[in-house]
């Protein structure tokens, strides 16, 4: 059986429209994600990466171009498609296990029961099954809600900045986690982010992104081996190329913001 | 932790002691007069021979069955409003304009029409508590369908949701504080609006035992009364709060943090 999961992005592009005006967010987006790849989006704020995500989980509606999933055109969300967005959204009044449970058909029966209780051992939450979303921390909830992505098996992952709102040694460490989920399901990822290292420690590619339109600049494969030394020569070298980028469109070449 | 929680409710209480000893003072060396300001002592005493001959029992009776009736005609109602405002554009379209015009006017402002369509029977106190209920009740349903996250609803559109299902996990759960605060509320006026429709016209209930107390210069009767009220509104809201707790546990402590 062919493996599922390839994503073809092709002559992408997308406006807003307001009263009198017209904005180009997205101005043709070309991108192929192979099936197990993980890929970064990375751009500086308003370069329309969230809407890029969007588009692709079906949240978002008209769009010029193409967008296909295993070659056939998305048409609204899907449970073939599994997001996580910046803010956890667990639902307050589920506990976990329920939470997690949000996208089976029949979250009783004792396969879905199954799958809740694999997928909250494959984020590390066993034993957390009845605990009610307030009572996590931070990477915990976010945790939770890469397990709520996942119950269903979807072809492909999403996350929207995923890991924004952690601390930086919670972050370090939900890289190793990810990391981790991402080998053992063996799923396609496209993750935005805009933290240079976080890119280069999960991604196979990173693409990198200008804003208004957004265009991709740059696609830079990372073909480091696994698991990344953040310290290391090459490491470096490609986050160099990777904030390269940025430079160039800064009016003063010397400062960079990320 | 349990101490605090005592001091806390222990400190609510500082000032109707000292209201209760400054009304004591004042009535028994006769600073106002006895007519006007009977002292505690007299109160309780009016209290047991009300409670015991079983006037006070029997007008409360009188009083709560208006109250119910009225409350679950006006609150079963708003809710329905609300709800059918809040899940449907139409419904909306076509009426939140009028429900908004119409609630400018105060629930009092009716009695006039009301008398006059109604006459002064029990049908006339029912509707007027009713349509008390059904303010609070439809606005609060309303808003609580209405502020349902998008987030969450983005969330459930990944996952396909049916309307059903839609419904059950997102959008009734999230919208139930909400719609606890509507009844409670709801509750409120209700019980509000039989003593004031029991004022204006009425055999029996506890507001008409004051009407009567006034017209014979009985002010412990008309205190006793006033003090009746108080706390029979307070044990509903109470109890309701209990509810709320009960069946919101998650909602109470998630705002608590």
């Amino acid at each position: 059986m062919e493996r599922l999961g390839t994503l073809e992005v092709k002559n992408l592009s997308k406006k807003f429209r307001s009263r009198n005006d017209e904005l180009t967010v997205l101005n043709d987006i070309n991108l192929t994600v192979q099936p197990g790849e993980f890929i970064s989006i990375i751009g500086s704020s308003g370069c329309g990466k969230t809407t890029f995500l969007r588009l692709v989980v079906g949240l978002e509606k008209g769009y010029e171009g193409e967008i296909l999933l295993d070659g056939q055109r998305l048409n609204g969300p899907s449970l073939k498609r599994g997001v996580v967005f910046q803010d956890h959204r667990l639902l307050p009044w589920l506990s976990i296990e329920k939470n997690v449970g949000m996208g089976l058909k029949d979250a009783k029966s004792d396969e879905s029961r199954k799958a809740i209780q694999e997928h909250l051992e494959l984020v590390g939450l066993k034993g957390f099954e009845k605990h009610y979303p307030h009572q996590l921390s931070g990477g915990m909830s976010q945790r939770a809600a890469i397990a709520r992505a996942l119950v269903n098996r979807p072809g492909i992952l999403l996350l929207d900045e995923p890991l924004g709102a952690l601390d930086a040694l919670t972050r370090m460490y939900m890289h190793q986690e990810l990391e981790r989920i991402w080998k053992q399901e063996k799923i396609t990822m496209i993750m935005i982010t805009h933290d240079v290292d976080e890119a280069i420690v999960l991604s196979d590619k990173i693409v990198v992104m200008s804003s208004r339109p957004g265009t991709i600049k740059k696609i830079i494969p990372v073909p480091l081996a696994r698991p990344r030394d953040r310290a290391s020569y090459d490491f470096v070298k490609i986050k160099e190329e990777v904030l390269e980028e940025f430079q160039l469109h800064t009016e003063h070449p010397f400062t960079y913001t990320i | 932790m349990k101490i605090q929680l005592l001091k806390n409710k222990l400190t609510g209480l500082i000032i109707p002691l000292v209201l209760y000893v400054a009304w004591d003072l004042l009535s028994r060396y006769e600073l106002v007069p006895s007519t006007l300001m009977p002292p505690p002592k007299v109160l309780f005493e009016t209290w047991w021979v009300m409670q015991s001959s079983g006037e006070l029992l029997l007008n409360m009776k009188m009083s709560l069955l208006r109250v119910g009736a009225g409350f679950l005609v006006g609150a079963s109602s708003g809710f329905l409003l609300g709800t059918a405002m809040g899940l449907w554009k139409p419904v909306e379209q076509y009426l939140n304009p009028v429900f908004n015009f119409f609630r400018q006017v105060p629930v009092v402002a009716w009695i006039p029409f009301l008398l006059l369509w109604l006459g002064i029977d029990e049908w006339f106190k029912i509707v007027f508590i009713s349509c008390g209920a059904f303010i609070p009740m439809t606005l609060k349903t309303y808003d609580g369908i209405k502020n349902v996250p998008a987030s969450y609803l983005e969330v459930v559109r990944v996952f396909e949701y049916g309307w059903f299902r839609l419904l059950r996990t997102v959008i009734v759960p999230s919208a139930l504080p909400s719609i606890f605060t509507g009844l409670r509320l709801s509750l409120s006026e209700a019980w509000m609006l039989v003593i004031g429709a029991e004022l204006v016209a009425a055999g029996e209930g506890i507001g008409n035992v004051m009407v009567i107390a006034r017209r014979l210069f009985q002010t412990d009767v008309v205190l006793v009364g006033v003090i009746v009220i108080a706390i029979t509104g307070f044990a509903m809201d109470r109890l309701l709060g209990l509810l709320e707790t009960r069946f919101l546990g998650w909602h109470r402590t998630q705002n608590a943090q």
